[in-house]
């Protein structure tokens, strides 16, 4: 493994017309690092993660992907270089099978988008590929069941096979773990050790077990900008983060 | 959403087939001008369906394609004397194709509401121009078409009779309709399916949602050209209806009556229109007007068209197995 | 000269025409959310009212203010019982049913008054000609304006100063908003669309004695009232002005310039602001 730099986040600011989210956010993830960012609610966490993934531009400031300044790419080419991203309000296919939600992603991947004449479920390859998914994040007794019809975990646990569908290299997971039980956290926390193994991931979350469980690094998003960055244990020992945010936390 | 193989309903197949053949034979010539019509217009209405209930573009302006491959089929016919019909077909679809490109361009700015004034606008452009240009469509008076006598080798059919107009229409619009079908299950054909169902997530799996609805419009319009160039054919004149917003109307009523949420949907309205239309026309000028009325009562109370109620009904029945898979939302 | 303030005033008679119908269309568009693409039939249906009121009573005052207030009581009619009762099944639907009711109302005309066009014919001071700064030219087609412009003014004066008005203006900028504003949302969303069909019929009305009655009235003025709200800018009422203005213009004068494309004109001039602001002139972006 290279120490290369996947994601490189270079003095971002995003204001939505007077109101500034991001003032200036800068930090840098590794190529196999698990980074997480947290923060308060509203510190513009979620926004952070749009202007990344391309939803919508930067006000200023640029982001590197692999290398390139990816700043004015839209969403979908950021997508095909390797980048993917999860949803905080769950955003999958809800009428649409388990099967047929990941195999949208591995079609994707696979270059087979428009294409007139191929059927994706007559490809045995794409169905395997899918399938393999589908056991990754646990749900293939579910291969046909509806989203809409899934367990609220399961529907969690498919937005982040979705995710992972189109065989990132960095994943952006916002709040996968938003909403669920102790239990189906362990087992999210468990899965997303799991599957970060050997790709870069950057995770927003508001649990702080999750948090220093996960995470190599930790940034600490304040008000648009990044109050400190470091290994959890630093973080967990600086005053200034104390004071901000794991202090109101925990009382 | 799977393909099931129904092994019990492969003797259909061949039996079918042989209904189709044998048509000409059974039926007496004006019923067998219905039926070819009808099936002209089911690929028109079947076009219409991938826009409208697969990727939930509504458009008010499908007619102008119709338009333009009626009209670009009589012209290549007359101009280019003794034309192999076939290749005057390519050429009047690669010239839908090119509307539609230019058309989809300026029109997929916009989405929902606005996009559907502008493709009525668009429809009405069309027909203008028709108006306008004479020396081409030949403005109010039309064109007659005479088609050359298309030869396979042994067999010759010549569009201008009924028989051999009904067999080459089941064979090339009834492949056109095949491919539709097909084209539903393969990858654009998914693809436009999941952008209706969630554009933002299909834009952050790589996919150009812009391109590929304006390649579903592109798609429809040209196959909506070939049922077009067809209907000039088969009437062996195209008058400037062909391109007329009522062309439009037709196709919308057609497809809505038929129901939007079935692949069989649009071709069940096709039929039923024609049938209708010729019934009622016997008896009063107002058909349209009874027409009109049906589908006001099938927006109200039947959102899911013919094949909706037939579905409905067959759910009521004992023993009905699963709801099937229905994209109706 | 002279001809060219000829056309000018032609181009303001067809303004207020285009204006009366599409100020209706882009108010409900903004509220309600639904393109109506019945509200050019009511402006048909206000000439063939007005017509048939014209040969009964034989008084044209009459009919100007009875035929829009049936159109009021018909626009009543479709919201509560129609519109309302698709509302629930989205969006396609709504237009869905509009164009249908435009459709009925399109053969229910052909129906009842026949396809051919008919003459309608006002008396008295509105059939006269005044002269103006050295031309002469017909009272009707300054009657026409003038309508128009005491319409807008009046219109103006509601949305800006009254309570009900300032509620509809709120509605238009943020739909979602007005059922927080704690007033009766249906009964609101019913009051402007029947007034958006007076207004409509009203146009009907005063377009008769000018361009005739025919069943295809309502197709032409709705691809212009289109024209008017995609260039001025869905749901905005200033827009709505401005554009009525340009295109009445354009089609006064692009027929003498080009009398082969002056409907050309109108459309590269939608082409052109769709590809540079596709929400129109005072649009809000989506
Ligand atoms: N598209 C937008 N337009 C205007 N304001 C926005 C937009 N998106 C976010 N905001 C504002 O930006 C601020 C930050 O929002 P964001 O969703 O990024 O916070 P967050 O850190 O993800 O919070 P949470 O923990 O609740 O998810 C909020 O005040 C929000 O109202
Ligand atoms: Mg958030």
């Amino acid at each position: 493994m290279t120490e290369q730099a996947i994601l490189q986040i270079m003095d971002i600011r995003k204001d939505f017309s007077g109101l500034e989210v991001l003032t200036s956010v800068n930090f840098t993830v590794g190529a196999n690092e698990r980074f997480a960012v947290i923060g308060p609610n509203g510190a513009g966490k979620t926004t952070l993660f749009n202007v990344i993934s391309g939803k919508f531009p930067a006000t200023s400031g640029a982001v590197l992907f692999k290398g390139r300044d990816i700043s004015s790419q839209s969403a979908y080419r950021r997508a095909r270089m390797g980048m993917a991203r999860s949803f905080q309000i769950t955003n999958i296919f809800q009428q649409l099978s388990a099967l047929d939600n990941v195999l949208a992603g591995v079609r994707s991947h696979q270059g087979l988008r428009y294409n007139l004449l191929r059927r994706p479920h007559h490809d045995q390859r794409l169905i395997e590929l899918s399938e393999a998914i589908l056991e990754r994040i646990g749900l293939q007794d579910y291969r046909d069941v509806p989203a809409q019809e899934l367990a609220y975990g399961q529907q969690r646990a498919l937005e982040l096979g979705v995710t992972l569908s189109c065989d990132p290299e960095l994943i952006l997971l916002d709040e996968p773990t938003a909403g669920m039980s102790r239990k189906e956290t362990e087992d999210a926390i468990q899965m997303i050790s799991r599957v970060t193994r050997d790709i870069a991931c950057v995770i927003i979350e508001h649990d702080m077990n999750v948090v220093f469980t996960l995470a190599d690094r930790i940034s600490v998003l304040h008000y648009g900008v990044i109050l400190a960055c470091g290994a959890p244990d630093e973080i967990r020992c600086d005053q200034k983060v104390k004071d901000a945010y794991l202090g109101e936390d925990e009382s | 959403m799977m393909p099931k193989t129904k092994p019990a309903y492969l003797w259909a197949w061949p039996l079918g087939l042989a209904l189709l053949a044998a048509l000409p034979w059974i039926l007496p010539p004006y019923q067998l001008r219905l039926v070819t019509e009808a099936t002209i217009f089911s690929l028109y209405a079947v076009s219409y369906n991938l826009l409208l209930g697969y990727a939930g573009l509504l458009s008010f302006g499908h007619a102008m394609f119709f338009g333009v491959g009626a009209f670009a089929a009589a012209v290549v016919i007359n101009s280019m004397e003794g034309v192999p019909l076939f290749l005057a077909l390519a050429m009047a679809t690669a010239l839908t194709t090119l509307a539609g490109l230019v058309v989809g361009l300026l029109l997929l700015r916009v989405k929902g509401t606005p996009f559907a004034l502008l493709t009525l606008a668009f429809n009405a452009l069309f027909y203008a121009i028709a108006v306008k240009w004479h020396t081409v469509t030949g403005g109010d008076d039309g064109l007659t078409v005479f088609p050359s006598v298309v030869n396979f080798g042994l067999l010759s059919l010549d569009p201008g009779k009924g028989p051999d107009m009904y067999y080459l229409t089941v064979l090339v619009i009834g492949l056109a309709v095949a491919f539709c079908c097909y084209f539903t299950r393969t990858a654009m054909g998914q693809s436009v399916l999941l952008i209706r169902e969630n554009e933002e997530r299909m834009r952050f799996l790589g996919y150009n949602t812009n391109v590929a609805r304006l390649m579903l419009f592109i798609i429809t319009g040209a196959l909506a050209g070939l049922a077009g160039s067809f209907y000039a054919i088969f009437n062996s004149f195209v008058s400037l209806d062909a391109i007329s917003i009522e062309m439009t109307t037709k196709v919308l009523l057609m497809t809505f009556i038929g129901g939007t949420a079935s692949f069989a949907g649009p071709i069940v309205g096709a039929f039923f229109y024609t049938y209708v239309q010729d019934f009622l026309s016997d008896l009063t000028d107002n058909w349209p007007l009874i027409m009109g009325t049906l589908f006001i009562l099938m927006v109200l109370f039947a959102p899911g068209g013919l094949s909706g109620l037939v579905k409905s009904l067959a759910a009521r029945l004992p023993g009905a197995k699963d709801k099937g898979s229905d994209r109706d939302d | 000269m002279s001809e060219i303030a000829v056309f000018f005033l032609h181009g303001l008679a067809y303004a207020g025409l285009l204006f009366l119908v599409s100020s209706g269309l882009t108010l409900v568009f903004g509220m309600m959310n639904v393109l109506n693409f019945a509200h050019a039939s009511f402006y048909m249906l206000g000439a063939y009212f007005a017509l048939s009121l014209l040969h009964i009573t034989g008084n044209f005052w009459l009919a100007l203010i009875i035929s829009p207030l049936l159109l009021m009581a018909l626009g009543m009619v479709i919201e509560r019982f129609l519109l309302r009762k698709v509302h629930v099944l989205g969006h396609v639907h709504e237009l869905l049913l509009t164009f249908g009711i435009a459709y009925i109302l399109h053969e229910g005309v052909k129906w009842i008054w026949g396809t051919s066009p008919q003459a309608m014919a006002v008396t008295g001071i509105l059939a006269d000609t005044v002269s103006l700064m050295g031309i002469t030219y017909p009272v009707y087609r300054l009657f026409i304006f003038a309508v128009s412009v005491i319409l807008g003014l009046l219109m103006a004066l509601v949305l800006f100063k009254t309570r009900i008005g300032i509620t509809v203006r709120a509605a238009v900028d943020d739909s979602a908003m007005v059922g927080a504003l704690g007033i009766n949302v249906p009964r609101l969303f019913m009051g402007v669309f029947a007034v958006g069909a007076a207004l409509s019929g009203l146009a009907g009305v005063t377009a008769g004695p000018l361009l005739s009655v025919f069943p295809g009235m309502a197709e032409s003025i709705l691809i212009d009232a289109f024209v008017v709200i995609v260039v001025g800018g869905m749901g905005s009422l200033g827009g709505a002005v401005l554009a009525s203005f340009i295109i009445g213009q354009l089609q006064s004068f692009g027929v003498i310039l080009f009398p082969e494309f002056s409907l050309a004109l109108i459309y590269m001039l939608m082409a052109l602001v769709l590809v540079v602001k596709p929400e129109g002139l005072f649009g809000e972006k989506q």
